[in-house]
């Protein structure tokens, strides 16, 4: 169960904050340097899917959040005493599908370096790709941080919260002349 | 059919086949080509007005430009209109094309479709009905019939102001150009 | 003599005319069977119109001459089969010549795709060929059993045979012409054998190159195909006709029973299809084969 894994991660990690909002799902904030220790320990666990990064750019507080959210195929075996049976009739167990993990972590925003997750999850190349176009993040030891979706460059990467995307409509899109108006 | 219709069969068989055999590429953007299953099934049937739709942009001669169009689809788009044989007619289909609809301020979605490509109408709205369709489609006859639908003899004639307009949002296009004469005013 | 001649030039008009209507009546027939209301019959006709009307890509000389390679292959074999009391040159040759000239209507396809080197109309095209092997060994057995119950090869011997209502589709030859009929939607490129211009799949296969006036060829050589194969079947299996008209509607029973084959069906993959073809038409046409050879 959910409150296990709490347990065990609490005993091997020093320095991070576990919250459980929810049934079967964890939320851990952690500092930068745990991410990868983090995610290979629940590998180990059975944690096997990578469901997908994101990325939250926090203005204010000068900092990007990256949230990695964790699956499973293959469910997390609880310990013996975690067992209790619902109201329903149906176990707890027997219901619990390993639950969502979203592990959280802040890096600067000055200076965006962090470091590639495709030593353990490898399915993270595209979306590390994607966080790298949209936000201009740079993850050490990655392939090819080649672009995925944009056509043109950005100064700015565009899902950052300072581009103004109205000026640079005005300036870009609204530029090109209608055919008609260019003739007269 | 009334007596008119056997004149004007008589008098422009070419455009009478223009009009009532329309095939349309199956071309999807955005979320406008939901629209088009109910269309072309049994539901609404766009096969009795003629209109099929086809899978290659050699056989088609409507272009149907379903809901936004980002940077890298209008690279497609440009694409399969040139391929298309003459006599060609494009109509864009929901608000996106029309001005950028909900995406007016978006940096990656191009306002003005015209600006790129000529349009021959618009059918309005987020989203149209599949009926507005069939009046686009019954509104592209009457355009036909009086010649009005002459968007790819517009694009022949102005081809340099269209190229240099899908260099601007592009950059360099890696295709020749489709006309060499028709350079507009510059 | 100059009726021959008129026979010559009206024979592929006439051909050609059906054909479009039954095009026309097939998504006719097809669109009432999905409950739709479905386009005019007159609908191919149009269609050919814009298409000639329309400008066309030429992909170099092979390209336009393979297309008219195959329509001059449809339009030859057109000649050779009695269409009613129509059969122009059907003297002349029989079952061995026809068997010789379909071949070309495919292979001028082929030759015309071949240029245009567009990667789908090679899998269309090889998916045709190995449909065709499919169809091709059954095929061939019921023209055998024909052949050897009326020990001749002429088609004009074979529709006189059966004059007075002894139809072959129900003398001791009915096995061949089940094997016939059942292989005859893999012949026409229907459902649930039309694998070859799958439009979902590979984009109409061999015709994807072909736009404007070689896409309207393109269907009258479908056309033309299909009445050939049905009027070979009304030929070989129902008697033929004393005059067109009965011709005609022999041949309309036909191809309505094959257009609801077309309207119910989904298509086979290609490996279920030659699973298919070689299994149950093989074993009637040859258990036909076996019958006709004791029997006689």
């Amino acid at each position: 169960m959910i409150s296990a894994l709490k347990n065990d991660l609490e005993s091997i990690f020093k320095d991070i904050q576990i919250s459980a909002p929810e049934d079967d799902r964890l939320i851990i904030n952690a500092q930068k340097d745990a991410v990868l220790t983090i995610l290979k320990f629940f590998k180990d666990k059975g944690y096997d899917h990578l469901a997908m990064i994101s990325c939250t750019d926090w203005i204010e507080e000068d900092e990007f959040e990256l949230i990695y959210i964790v699956g499973s195929y293959s469910v997390y075996a609880p310990a013996a005493e975690d067992i209790t049976s619902d109201k329903s009739g149906v176990s707890k167990e027997a219901a619990f599908n390993g639950g969502n993990i979203l592990l959280k972590t802040r890096i600067s925003r000055k200076d965006p370096r962090f470091i590639t997750a495709i030593p353990v999850f490898e399915n993270s190349e595209p979306y590390e790709r994607e966080i790298h176009e949209l936000f201009g993040v740079d993850f050490k030891g990655h392939p090819r941080l080649t672009p995925l979706f944009l056509e043109r460059e950005y100064k700015i990467p565009p899902f950052r919260k300072d581009f103004d995307t109205r000026r640079y409509v005005k300036d870009f899109f609204d530029q090109i002349p209608f055919v008609e108006n260019k003739e007269k | 059919m009334d007596r008119n219709d056997i004149k004007k069969w008589f008098k422009s068989p070419d455009k009478m086949g223009d009009k009532y055999s329309l095939w349309a590429i199956y071309f999807c953007t955005g979320c406008g080509i939901i629209e088009i299953p109910p269309v072309i099934t049994a539901r609404w049937d766009a096969e009795r007005f003629g209109v099929i739709p086809v899978a290659t942009p050699r056989q088609s001669n409507l272009f149907l430009i379903t809901g936004y169009v980002s940077v890298k689809t209008l690279r497609a788009i440009i694409r399969t209109y040139e391929q298309m044989p003459e006599p060609k007619y494009t109509v864009g289909f929901g608000s996106c094309p029309i001005n950028g609809g909900m995406y007016w301020d978006s940096y990656n979605t191009i306002k003005h479709l015209d600006k790129y490509i000529p349009i021959d109408g618009w059918i309005a709205g987020c989203m149209p009905r599949p009926e507005a369709i069939f009046v686009a489609v019954t509104h592209l006859w009457t355009l036909i019939d009086q010649g009005k639908a002459k968007a790819y003899v517009k694009y022949r004639e102005k081809y340099g102001l269209y190229r240099k307009n899908q260099e601007m949002a592009l950059g360099k296009l890696d295709w020749p150009p489709l006309y060499t004469t028709g350079g507009g005013n510059d | 003599m100059v009726i021959n001649i008129l026979e010559i030039i009206i024979s592929p008009v006439l051909a050609f005319i059906i054909g479009i209507f039954f095009m026309g009546l097939f998504r006719k027939i097809t669109a009432r069977l999905h409950w739709r209301y479905g386009p005019p019959v007159i609908q191919p006709f149009l269609d050919l119109i814009k298409l000639f009307h329309q400008q066309g890509f030429s992909h170099g000389p092979v390209f336009d001459l393979g297309i008219i390679m195959a329509l001059a292959g449809s339009i030859v074999l057109i000649l050779f089969i009695p269409f009613g009391g129509i059969c122009p040159i059907s003297n002349s040759g029989g079952l061995l010549v026809i068997i010789y000239i379909m071949l070309f209507a495919p292979l001028g396809i082929a030759l015309s795709g071949g240029e245009a080197a567009n990667p789908n109309i090679s899998i269309g095209i090889s998916r045709k060929l190995i449909l065709a092997l499919g169809y091709e060994v059954s095929f061939l057995l019921a023209l055998l059993a024909l052949m050897t119950y009326y020990n001749t090869i002429s088609l004009v011997d074979i529709v006189e045979a059966q004059d007075n209502y002894k139809w072959a589709l129900f003398s001791p030859l009915a096995l061949s012409g089940i094997a016939y009929f059942i292989i005859m939607p893999a012949m026409l490129g229907i459902r649930p054998f039309d694998i070859a211009g799958a439009p979902q799949e590979i984009s109409t296969g061999p015709a994807i190159e072909y736009g404007g006036k070689y896409l309207g060829l393109f269907n009258i050589w479908h056309a033309l195909s299909m009445f050939v194969y049905i009027a070979l079947f009304v030929d070989l299996f129902l008697g033929g006709g004393s005059n067109p008209l009965t011709f005609f509607i022999k041949m309309l029973v036909v191809f309505i029973l094959l257009t609801f084959i077309h309207g119910v069906f989904p298509r086979f993959r290609i490996e279920q299809a030659i699973k298919y073809l070689w299994k149950w038409p093989v074993i009637i046409s040859l258990s036909g084969l076996i019958l006709i050879t004791v029997i006689r």
